[in-house]
C-alpha cells in the first residue's frame, strides 16, 4: 500500500462524506466499509473493465448486493472516470443518476438495480451462468454484507452456484460484524463464514485486514479453483476511517450533528471551503 | 396446455440458442422432451424460486432470453419481489410462465391455487400479462411473448382445456377476441374458464337469454378501447374469471368502467373475498365454488335482474 493510495483512500472518504453531506443522507458506515474493497477493484485494476468501453462484451461484471453501500462504488467509478467528480456530489438530488441504492440509470459501470438484500448473488449467478453458456470469460463479482446473509436467497444461489460450478464467481464478503440494530453475533449468531460456505462446496479465502489494500490484491488476485465458486471473507470494520464511526451500531443511517461534525471535519481533513461548495447544492 | 407451452418453447429454442427454459424442480414429462433436444438451453434451479427469478434477470442482462416456468402461485406471491425488483424494475427480457391457473390443482387447495396473481402482478410497471384460454392461443401467447423485448407474464391452466375458436385467429397483445355475439348483455372472461362461459352462454340461450362473450386474453395492457365501445351498446356488462374478483379481470374492467363516462350496470363473478372451498376434481372444485357452467349461468341470471 503507497502512499498515494493512503492519500487517496483519505479523499476518497472525504469525497463519499462530502456526496452525502450535499445530498443529506446516506449509509455512510457501510460505504466506508467497502471503500478499501472498491479502490482495489477498480483503481488496482482487479476489475477487468475500462471507463472508455464499459458495456465491453468481456467485461468483468460487478454486483453491489448491499446496494446501501453505493458511495462507495460511485465514488471509485469518479476516481477510475466512469463519471465526473461534479457527477458524485449529484448524489441522490433531484435529476441525479446517483441513487442511494445503486440502478444502472445510464451510469457507466453500474450493471444491475440492486437494494433489497438477498438478490445480489442470485443476479451474479446469473451473469456468471450466461458467461459459461456462451463460453465468455469475464469474471462476475459480487460484494455482500454479512448481515445480508440472514436472507435466505443467499443459500438458495449458493447451492446453485455450487451445482452449475461457477469458477467464475466470486462473492466478496464485507464482514463488518454490524447490522442495522446491533452484532450480527447477538442478532442471529452466526460465527464461522468458511465452514458454512465450504460445506456447500465453495472455495473460501479469507482477507484477515479488510482495510489493508495489499492483503485485499494478493487474495482477490487468487485464481478460483477450476470449476469451484469462491467466497472472499473480507474482515472490515463498519465506518472505517472516522474513529466515532468505527464499529458502532447508532451509525448505520445516520449523519453526524453539529458537535459529530467536528471530528468528520478533522479526521477527514475537511476544510470550510469544500463544505461550502457541498451547501450551494442542497 | 402444457404441452402447447412445451411446443411453443421447443421451437423458439430451434431457432434462438438464447432462449432457455428455466424450471425450479417443475418439470414435466414435456420439459424431459426439451431437454432431450435442447439440453444446453434448459436449466434447474431446484426448489428455490426466489433464487431462479433473480438468476434469470442475471442471465438476461447478459443477453438470454429465459422462460422461467413453475407453478404461477409460487412465481406471483413467494417470488413477487424478485419479479418486483430483479425483472420488471430493470425492464428486463425474461418471461415468466405461471402454471396452474386458478384452481388447476383443485384436489391441493389453496397453497397452489393461482387465484390472486393478477391482483398482485397487474401493479406492475412495465409487465405484459397474458391470460390465454386454449391450447392454440397458449402457443401464440408463448410466441408473442418472445416477440416483446421486456418482461412478460404468461398464465396458463392444465386441465386439457379445449380449444375455444371455430377459425384461426390472429393473436394480438392488447387485443381482446369476441367468442360469441349477444344483444341481452355481455360477459368478458379470460383463460381456462372461458369454455365454461360458452357453455353458461349456451345454457341461458335455452332460457331465452342472447348473451355475448368476449375472451381477454391480455390482461396488461388491456382492450380499454374494445371496452368502452362495447360498454355502450350494452345495459349489463359482467366479468367471469376463475380468480379472486379483487385484483384481477373485474378490477381491471371496473377501472376501466368507473373512469369513463359510460353509464353501464356491471358485476364480477369469480371468488369473492374468500379462499376456493371444497377439494376434487377441477370441475368439482369450480362447481363448489359456482364457477362451472351452471353456477356462472346462475349468476348470470341474477345480475340480469
Amino acid at each position: 500500500m503507497t502512499a498515494e493510495d493512503l492519500k487517496n483512500l483519505k479523499v476518497m472518504r472525504k469525497k463519499m462524506f462530502l456526496a452525502a453531506y450535499a445530498g443529506g443522507s446516506a449509509h455512510l458506515a457501510s460505504a466506508f466499509s467497502s471503500a478499501e474493497i472498491f479502490y482495489a477493484l477498480y483503481q488496482k485494476k482487479i476489475l477487468r473493465t475500462e471507463p472508455g468501453n464499459p458495456q465491453a462484451e468481456n467485461r468483468d461484471r460487478l454486483v453491489l448486493s448491499k446496494g446501501h453501500a453505493s458511495l462507495a462504488w460511485y465514488a471509485s467509478l469518479a476516481m477510475a472516470g466512469f463519471i465526473s467528480e461534479e457527477e458524485l456530489y449529484t448524489f441522490i438530488q433531484p435529476g441525479t443518476r446517483l441513487s442511494g441504492e445503486p440502478c444502472p440509470n445510464g451510469v457507466p459501470g453500474i450493471e444491475a438495480a440492486t437494494g433489497s438484500l438477498g438478490h445480489g448473488l442470485s443476479l451474479g449467478l446469473g451473469m456468471a451462468l450466461a458467461a459459461k453458456l456462451d463460453q465468455k470469460d469475464f469474471h462476475t463479482y459480487v460484494i455482500l454484507g454479512d448481515g445480508e446473509c440472514q436472507e435466505g436467497t443467499i443459500w438458495e444461489a449458493v447451492m446453485a452456484a455450487h451445482k452449475y460450478q461457477l469458477g467464475n464467481l466470486t462473492a466478496i464478503l464485507d464482514c463488518n460484524k454490524i447490522q442495522k440494530m446491533g452484532f450480527i453475533e447477538e442478532t442471529m449468531r452466526i460465527s464461522s463464514w468458511r465452514s458454512k460456505w465450504e460445506s456447500f462446496g465453495w472455495q473460501v479465502d479469507e482477507i484477515k485486514d479488510g482495510h489493508d489494500l495489499d492483503e485485499i490484491c494478493e487474495v482477490l488476485r487468487r485464481k478460483n479453483d477450476e470449476n469451484i465458486p469462491r467466497l472472499v471473507v473480507a474482515n472490515t470494520t463498519k465506518g472505517k476511517g472516522v474513529s466515532i464511526m468505527e464499529n458502532n451500531p447508532n451509525w448505520h443511517y445516520k449523519m453526524p450533528n453539529r458537535r459529530e461534525m467536528k471530528t468528520f471535519v478533522s479526521e477527514l481533513e475537511i476544510s470550510e471551503k469544500e463544505l461550502e461548495k457541498c451547501r450551494e447544492h442542497i | 396446455m402444457q404441452r402447447a407451452y412445451m411446443s411453443a418453447l421447443c421451437e423458439l429454442a430451434e431457432k434462438d440458442r438464447n432462449v432457455l427454459s428455466l424450471l425450479a424442480d417443475s418439470g414435466t414429462g414435456y420439459d424431459e422432451l426439451f431437454r432431450r433436444y435442447f439440453p444446453k438451453q434448459m436449466l434447474d434451479f431446484g426448489i428455490a424460486e426466489e433464487n431462479m427469478v433473480a438468476a434469470a434477470a442475471g442471465l438476461a442482462l447478459c443477453g438470454k432470453i429465459p422462460f422461467v416456468y413453475t407453478a404461477g402461485a409460487f412465481l406471483a406471491y413467494r417470488s413477487f419481489e424478485f419479479i418486483r425488483d430483479d425483472v420488471c424494475f430493470q425492464n428486463l427480457n425474461v418471461k415468466i410462465v405461471g402454471m396452474g391457473a386458478g384452481l388447476s390443482w383443485s384436489t391441493l387447495g389453496s397453497t397452489h391455487h393461482t387465484t390472486e396473481d393478477l391482483g398482485a402482478l397487474r401493479s406492475l410497471p412495465n409487465l405484459t400479462i397474458l391470460s390465454p384460454s386454449c391450447p392454440k392461443e397458449v402457443e401464440k401467447a408463448v410466441k408473442a411473448a418472445y416477440d416483446i423485448k421486456g418482461p412478460v407474464y404468461i398464465k396458463i391452466g392444465m386441465n386439457n382445456e379445449p380449444d375455444i375458436y371455430r377459425e384461426e385467429e390472429p393473436f394480438v397483445v392488447g387485443r381482446n377476441r369476441e367468442l360469441r355475439s349477444g344483444k341481452d348483455l355481455c360477459v368478458y372472461t379470460t383463460g381456462s374458464i372461458a369454455s365454461e362461459v360458452l357453455t353458461a352462454a349456451e345454457l341461458l340461450e335455452k332460457k331465452g337469454l342472447d348473451i355475448g362473450v368476449v375472451n381477454v386474453p391480455t390482461i396488461k395492457p388491456l382492450d380499454t378501447a374494445e371496452i368502452l365501445d362495447r360498454a355502450v351498446k350494452y345495459n349489463t356488462i359482467l366479468t367471469v374469471e376463475e380468480h379472486s374478483i379483487t385484483g384481477g379481470l373485474g378490477s381491471a374492467v371496473a377501472e376501466v368502467l368507473a373512469e369513463s363516462d359510460v353509464k353501464v350496470r356491471f358485476r364480477r363473478i369469480g371468488l369473492r373475498n374468500c379462499f376456493a372451498a371444497g377439494y376434487g376434481t377441477h370441475a368439482q372444485v369450480k362447481a363448489a365454488n359456482g364457477l362451472d357452467a351452471a353456477g356462472i349461468a346462475e349468476q348470470i341470471l341474477a345480475a340480469q335482474k
